[in-house]
């Protein structure tokens, strides 16, 4: 080998060394930056990895702790998950247990399950099933079901899930209320009933004894000196204070009747003019009407009691020469407020509350039994109203009230 | 003419005499029967030959109350045809269209004064005497 | 410019024309890496040039002619170290009108630096394909050695003209047609 040739080999040998280390170099460097991207997606795998199950944590503890039994089913009826709730209610540990749907449905309600059924295939849900079933552990028992089918990601259905109420406890109090609320109202009825049986017991003496007071009058008027004949005609006074007495007893207590309340539009300007034509109205006294009266749904009957009972108040009090009773309202969106105001010989403020209690009378007028004005009051309450007054002792009284549209 | 007949079914003797008294003032020739209650006046009508014209009842009544008596009255072929009227001390509207269901040919009610009741029972018996019968 | 098309130049020179070549060229080129390749690294395209320019000059043969054979040789180059990339492709014309979008997409991902050609297809059939070669490099031979060798790959063989459209060869159109 000459000594070029060996020359040429000690460089080419040189460069392949310078090479080599430069190759090693580069590839260390590679291998830097290989192991800290490594370490970067570590870190980014294991932030993932905690973020991950931080959600799933998150949605299965919201799932067990939903208070309402969830239970999520494939088409065909067979349960796939059932929550902590749902076990509980149901008794079955899906998935440890097989469970189809079909075998929880109470034997009775089993085609209004089915007809449900179908609304969710055909519509995608249903709400408020209400139905039974059999549980594990707990018996039969009433729930409530709102349903939706569960549609993979090219909208194919594949499953349904629900929210499942118990409802057994609810029903229980619902039907016991139920039951309450007939009895209270059958006994109201009876009430009513038995008003008018014993307001007719107790009215028939008085027809005799005013038919015996009016014999011994006719049959005995030759010797019965003055103040006989005055004792009879108190007599007849008394009797009918207690008719009176009777038929306002009466009255109060067939207004609670809500089974025979009619709901109809009545005019109250027409009220006013029937009021007018039943009661009598002396000449001295005058009723106006502000404004044109509103048309009000309710009874008619119960209504024109009500204006009535007001009105023939402030009739009965009006000891002015010339009497005024005057009737306006307003327009109070869900309420209509009525004020009737007279110019009667009014209230002392700390009877405000008592006149409005059956059998507070507070003069000694004939025509007044204390009865008529928590007639109104029960009225009132039924169409929810109040009712309330501001007066002037000697000057008059304003009465106001309010009745729902 | 022939004498307009009544059968007062009423428990209340004053209520009795009451009625007697108005139809004793009056020019019109009468009879009155009296029964205490429906069972009384079934009876009274089961056996009797002469069929009332009229028969005039109180609703509240011992036993068998006014509208019972009626429902029978009403359902029987040949007493069906007497015409019956209501005298009550009772307004209520429950009752009243009760009766008029049932077949009632007037409703009374009895009023406080005796001068008013006079004037009332007059006036039907007065309105009953022209009227023509039927005996089945 | 990748070390690669260095180590496997300076290999096909010491293979065609000997070591002493090898020597004569790295050392009349006077280059500032000293000719001391190594296939993972990046030197300047101008030692490349200084290479081709010295080995012309010492085999009097054309550079374009060189580049036209060194192209041939990387063609197996490629074909050995990334056999998948040409296994992909049924036809030659397929593999040539995919380079742009599909091979030198896949050469960028492992040398993001890499500094390559662009081929501009102007019209593609079956059997024939006209694509504009833009590089500054101006080494059309190159790719004309290539695409012999890839054509040769399928079995097949092309004519292929080439038209300058740029006087200095950095625009060129090449116009394929497989026999």
């Amino acid at each position: 080998m000459s000594t070029t040739d060996l020359e040429i080999l000690q460089r080419a040998l040189l460069r392949e060394r310078k090479a080599r280390k430069a190759a090693e170099n580069i590839l260390e460097e590679k291998s830097r930056e290989l192991y800290s991207i490594t370490q970067q997606l570590k870190e980014a795998n294991e932030k993932l990895q905690s973020g991950l199950t931080e959600k799933t944590t998150e949605l299965q503890g919201v799932f067990d702790n939903l208070v309402d039994a969830y239970v999520l089913m494939d088409l065909g009826g067979n349960i796939i998950k059932l929550n902590e709730a749902a076990k509980e209610l149901f008794g079955y540990d899906v998935p440890k247990e097989a469970v189809n749907v079909v075998r929880l449905i109470y034997k009775e309600d089993f085609n209004y399950a089915m007809l449900s059924f179908n609304l969710l295939i055909e519509t995608g849900s249903f709400s408020d099933y209400i139905a039974r079933v059999y549980t594990k552990n707990k018996g039969v028992r009433w729930v409530h079901i709102n349903a939706s089918i569960i549609k993979n990601s090219k909208n194919k259905p594949i499953g349904a899930q629900g929210i499942v109420k118990d409802i057994t406890d609810q029903r229980a109090i619902e039907q016991q209320n139920n039951k309450l609320v007939q009895d209270l109202e059958k006994s109201n009825e009876e009430l009513a009933e038995y008003a008018h049986i014993v307001s007719h017991d107790l009215k028939s003496p008085l027809r005799s004894i005013n038919a015996l007071v009016n014999w011994l009058r006719e049959d005995y008027k030759s010797i019965l000196d003055d103040a006989g004949l005055e004792n009879m005609r108190l007599i007849e006074q008394t009797l009918e204070k207690m008719e009176h007495l009777i038929n306002g007893i009466l009255n109060y207590s067939s207004v609670n009747n809500i089974a025979v309340l009619k709901h109809e539009a009545v005019d109250i300007n027409s009220i006013i003019k029937e009021i007018e034509n039943t009661i009598f109205i002396p000449k001295h006294i005058k009723i106006i009407k502000k404004q044109n009266l509103p048309v009000i749904n309710g009874d008619k009957t119960r209504l024109q009691q009500l204006f009535q009972n007001i009105i023939s108040n402030a009739v009965n009090y009006i000891d002015k020469e010339i009497g005024i009773i005057q009737i306006s309202f307003e327009d109070k969106k869900t309420h209509y407020l009525f004020e009737i105001k007279d110019n009667g010989i009014g209230i002392e403020k700390e009877y405000f509350d008592k006149i409005f209690k059956i059998f507070q009378s507070l003069g000694n007028n004939k025509n007044s039994t204390g009865i008529g004005l928590s007639i109104v009051k029960k009225i009132i309450e039924i169409y929810d109203g109040e009712i309330w007054l501001e007066s002037v002792p000697k000057v008059g009284t304003s009465f106001f009230f309010t009745l729902k549209k | 003419m022939k004498p307009i007949s009544f059968l007062l079914i009423e428990d209340d003797l004053i209520e009795t005499l009451k009625f007697n008294r108005v139809l004793d003032t009056l020019k019109i020739k009468h009879s009155v029967n009296r029964v205490e209650n429906g069972e009384e006046a079934l009876e009274f009508l089961k056996n009797t030959d002469e069929v009332p014209d009229v028969i005039l009842l109180d609703l509240n009544m011992p036993k068998m109350n006014g509208i019972e008596f009626l429902k029978i009255l009403k359902d029987d072929r040949v007493l069906k045809y007497i015409p019956a009227i209501i005298l009550s001390t009772s307004n209520n509207q429950k009752d009243i269209l009760e009766c008029y269901k049932i077949g009632i040919a007037g409703y009374l009610l009895k009023p406080l004064k005796y001068e008013d009741y006079s004037l009332k029972i007059k006036n039907l018996v007065v309105y009953w005497s022209c009227n023509e019968f039927i005996k089945v | 410019m990748k070390g690669i098309v260095f180590t496997e130049f300076l290999e096909l020179v010491e293979e065609k024309f000997g070591l002493a070549m090898v020597d004569k060229i790295i050392t009349d080129s006077n280059l500032p890496s000293g000719g001391a390749y190594t296939a993972i690294g990046t030197y300047d395209f101008a030692e490349m040039l200084s290479l081709l320019t010295h080995l012309s000059e010492q085999t009097s043969i054309a550079i374009d002619d060189l580049l036209l054979v060194y192209g041939e040789h990387f063609f197996s180059v490629l074909a050995r170290s990334y056999p998948q990339l040409i296994e992909k492709y049924k036809e030659p014309i397929e593999l040539l009108s995919s380079i742009e979008n599909h091979i030198h997409v896949e050469v960028r991902k492992i040398y993001p630096d890499a500094e390559l050609p662009t081929f501009e297809i102007v019209e593609k059939t079956e059997q024939a394909l006209i694509m504009i070669y833009k590089s500054s490099r101006a080494m059309s031979k190159f790719g004309l050695g290539l695409m012999y060798k890839a054509f040769a790959h399928y079995n097949a063989n092309a004519t292929i003209l080439l038209d300058k459209i740029k006087v200095d060869g950095t625009e060129v159109k090449f116009s394929i047609t497989q026999n």
